[in-house]
């Protein structure tokens, strides 16, 4: 078998974000993945070290514009907790509703870049038209549809009044009618089955193993959410389950995030229900006493982890974040071995990767001494291509 | 103005096909940008197309602070675009490095890399303002081609 | 004393099994414990605490203060994070490499090496991360004594 080396640097149409994965083929097999990354580094935590702890929640908002609450959330924890501020019930339940309602935009998100991977277009348009009620509960809430800055140290800077919350309820609810209909779409449609099914295995000890986070680890049976493992904010009194699936592919990360958006819905409910009275935000000087302070956040994709060092001054001392993508790329290697090439951009996408993409793939035939360029809409096609012709087309439903 | 002229301007004005390109974003643009093709703002009804490849664009849509990383990528993007090509610098980054001004992984501001001939405000910046700022610019190469 | 039962014990079966090697440990709130280690034994203690169901190592973080450098491993059971602390001298920094015990470490421990300049022992050869292709191998960045200057031909394009 002629093996073939390919540098696969991504350009979603849909998602761009940069990495390059390198994949030695076999045939159409991929017998061998390395992934290289750094596209997206732009040199934050040494940032984050000249700018005060006011400013640098506005910087760490924009380490992801798809989670940027949890990165917020996350960050002024540390910093709460090194203030030994009292941070009041209320604004913790705001934070909590915001916490959720960008789960939910996150995995609609996610159902549509899936379907769009796979060629059901139609799917894509869909949940992103579905996706445009929680932009407007977000729009409502907080006056912005994307990086919703509704933390502040000390608390949250809006308060929700009981219209707005009416409205927010209004529109859960339409969609949980609509999240019925993805449900049985995922788990009954035979074309999303023979697309994701059996595609891009790893078991169960393998992600614990690579130290996979989120959905992705679920997917394969670890029973693992920071939300009920290490609760913080209001999640210990919140009723929820964790969603995990035995699968070990991309159905069983399609089905996890399906069900998980009707979790969230749930605590939507919850929280609006029993929004607890008192002040959303409590001062808190800006100087911060020594300290050291470690938090993680359960984000959409995964553990998203947290480590701040104070020194008495205004600025931090230490800043690290961890996003949950890196934490589950070692795993992505694991998935692409042994699998298809055809498979490639879906196996990719379900892990939902939030870096920078701008890919570019060489396949390099040692045999014939060319390099061919592909791009990732043109693997994204020749997988779509192959899937027809063995009877799975998108295009009929 | 040659026959040949008034029909490439003719089909960049009816038209216009965009390539996008992160360029170290947060996402947060992007997912804006992919939003204006979904059917609640729908650009496609206004036959603007998200293209995958430099060769079809007439546009180049750049967000994020261009990260060093990305910078020769960028460049090599734009120059395999066919003339006549625009490249419209979408959000704050895009504008002037936004929030990750002075920071060391960044060139900031897409304009230090690439001629702009349109900045689009906003972090992130909203689908309308994307559309409205292609219709600028169609506008101003219909002004110019007169 | 306290009533964080979990968390005390595994800061006294640290303490028992590595005597010597282990120093400052302490139970700061409620599922957290840090601790100050010897830096030949890490790899040792690493694999000892996975053993006891602290699987998941959440991520490295590397310090630069004075001195020394070094980094915390943040390791967890998904409950409890313990954080371990390894120094080592500035002058000729070095770590071992903990990926026999947590291969999903690599990125985290060559981010060690391009942004403090710790050379982690063990490291497998591959790509640098996250700094970009063309940036200097010999300025690290995270080191406090780095600063940025932006070149002077960064200016507007034509």
């Amino acid at each position: 078998m002629t093996k073939i080396t390919i540098p696969f640097g991504p350009q979603h149409p849909a998602l761009k974000e940069p990495e390059n994965f390198m994949l030695v083929l076999e045939g159409e097999q991929i017998s061998g993945a390395t992934i290289n990354l750094g596209y997206n580094h732009r040199g934050m935590e040494k940032a984050a070290e000249d700018r005060t702890y006011i400013q640098d929640l506005y910087l760490i908002e924009r380490v992801c514009g798809i989670c940027s609450h949890s990165h917020t959330t996350c960050y002024i924890t540390n910093v709460e907790e090194l203030a030994k501020a009292e941070t009041p019930k209320r604004a913790l339940a705001i934070r909590t509703l915001f916490g959720e309602l960008e789960r939910v935009h996150s995995h609609l998100l996610w159902l549509g870049v899936a379907g769009y991977e796979m060629g059901f277009e139609t799917l894509f348009m869909y949940t992103w038209r579905d996706r445009e009620q929680v932009l407007d509960c977000l729009e409502m809430l907080s006056g912005n549809r994307v990086h919703y800055s509704i933390n502040t140290i000390g608390g949250v800077r809006r308060d929700i009044t009981a219209e707005l919350s009416a409205e927010v309820k209004k529109r859960i609810n339409f969609l949980m009618e609509r999240t019925n209909y993805y449900i049985k779409l995922a788990t009954e449609e035979p074309t999303v089955l023979a697309r994701t099914q059996n595609v891009g295995k790893l078991p169960h000890d393998v992600a614990i193993e690579r130290g996979a986070v989120g959905p992705t680890a679920r997917a394969s049976g670890v029973m693992r959410d920071v939300r009920k493992d290490d609760p913080y904010l209001i999640y210990g009194e919140l009723d929820f389950k964790v969603i995990t699936h035995n699968s070990n592919d991309v159905f069983g990360r399609l089905v996890v995030r399906a069900l998980e958006l009707v979790e969230s819905y749930k605590m939507i409910h919850q929280i609006l229900d029993n929004l607890p009275e008192g002040p959303i935000a409590v001062k808190v000087p800006m100087k911060i006493a020594p300290g050291e302070a470690v938090n993680h956040y359960e984000a959409p994709r995964g553990e998203d982890i947290h480590y701040l060092k104070s020194n008495g001054t205004d600025k931090p001392d230490r800043l690290k974040v961890r996003a949950p993508t890196l934490a589950n790329l070692q795993s992505v290697a694991y998935m692409l071995e042994g699998g298809w090439l055809a498979d490639v951009p879906l196996v990719i996408a379900a892990i939902d990767p939030c870096m920078s993409c701008t890919d570019r793939a060489a396949v390099w035939n040692p045999k014939k001494g060319k390099t061919e360029v592909y791009s990732w809409e043109e693997m994204r096609k020749m997988g779509i291509e192959h899937y027809k012709r063995r009877g799975v087309d998108f295009t009929r439903l | 103005m040659k026959i040949i002229d008034k029909l490439i301007t003719w089909s960049l004005l009816k038209s216009p096909w965009i390539l996008h390109f992160n360029s170290g974003a947060c996402n947060g643009c992007d997912i804006e940008v992919v939003d204006a093709l979904t059917p609640k703002y729908d650009i496609e009804r206004f036959g603007i197309l998200l293209k995958a490849t430099p060769r079809h664009a007439d546009i180049l849509v750049v967000s994020g602070p261009v990260t060093r990383q990305q910078a020769k990528r960028l460049r090599t993007i734009y120059d395999q675009m066919p003339e006549p090509k625009f490249v419209m610098a979408v959000g704050a980054c895009g504008c002037s490095g936004g929030v990750f001004n002075g920071c060391y992984g960044v060139i900031p501001g897409v304009d230090k890399t690439l001629p702009v001939s349109v900045y689009i405000p906003g972090c992130p910046v909203r689908p309308e303002a994307i559309i409205d700022g292609v219709v600028k610019m169609i506008k101003s190469v219909e002004d110019a081609s007169k | 004393m306290s009533d964080f039962t979990n968390e005390e014990k595994i800061k006294s079966e640290l303490e028992q099994k590595f005597h010597g090697a282990i120093t400052n440990a302490a139970v700061t709130r409620s599922r957290r414990v840090w601790l100050d280690a010897e830096t030949a034994k890490l790899p040792e203690i690493m694999a000892w605490l996975k053993a006891q169901g602290y699987n998941h190592l959440a991520t490295v973080t590397g310090f630069d203060e004075g001195e020394n450098l070094g980094a915390y491993y943040h390791v967890t059971d998904t409950h409890v994070i313990v954080t371990v602390k390894v120094k080592t001298p500035r002058a000729n920094p070095s770590l071992p490499s903990v990926l026999a015990a947590f291969p999903g470490a690599l990125s985290y421990e060559r981010e060690l090496e391009d942004m403090f300049g710790i050379k982690v022992q063990g490291l497998p050869p591959g790509r640098r991360y996250p700094l970009p292709e063309d940036f200097p191998t010999d300025q690290y960045p995270l080191r406090k004594d780095w600063k940025f200057v932006p070149p002077a031909n960064e200016v507007e394009a034509k």
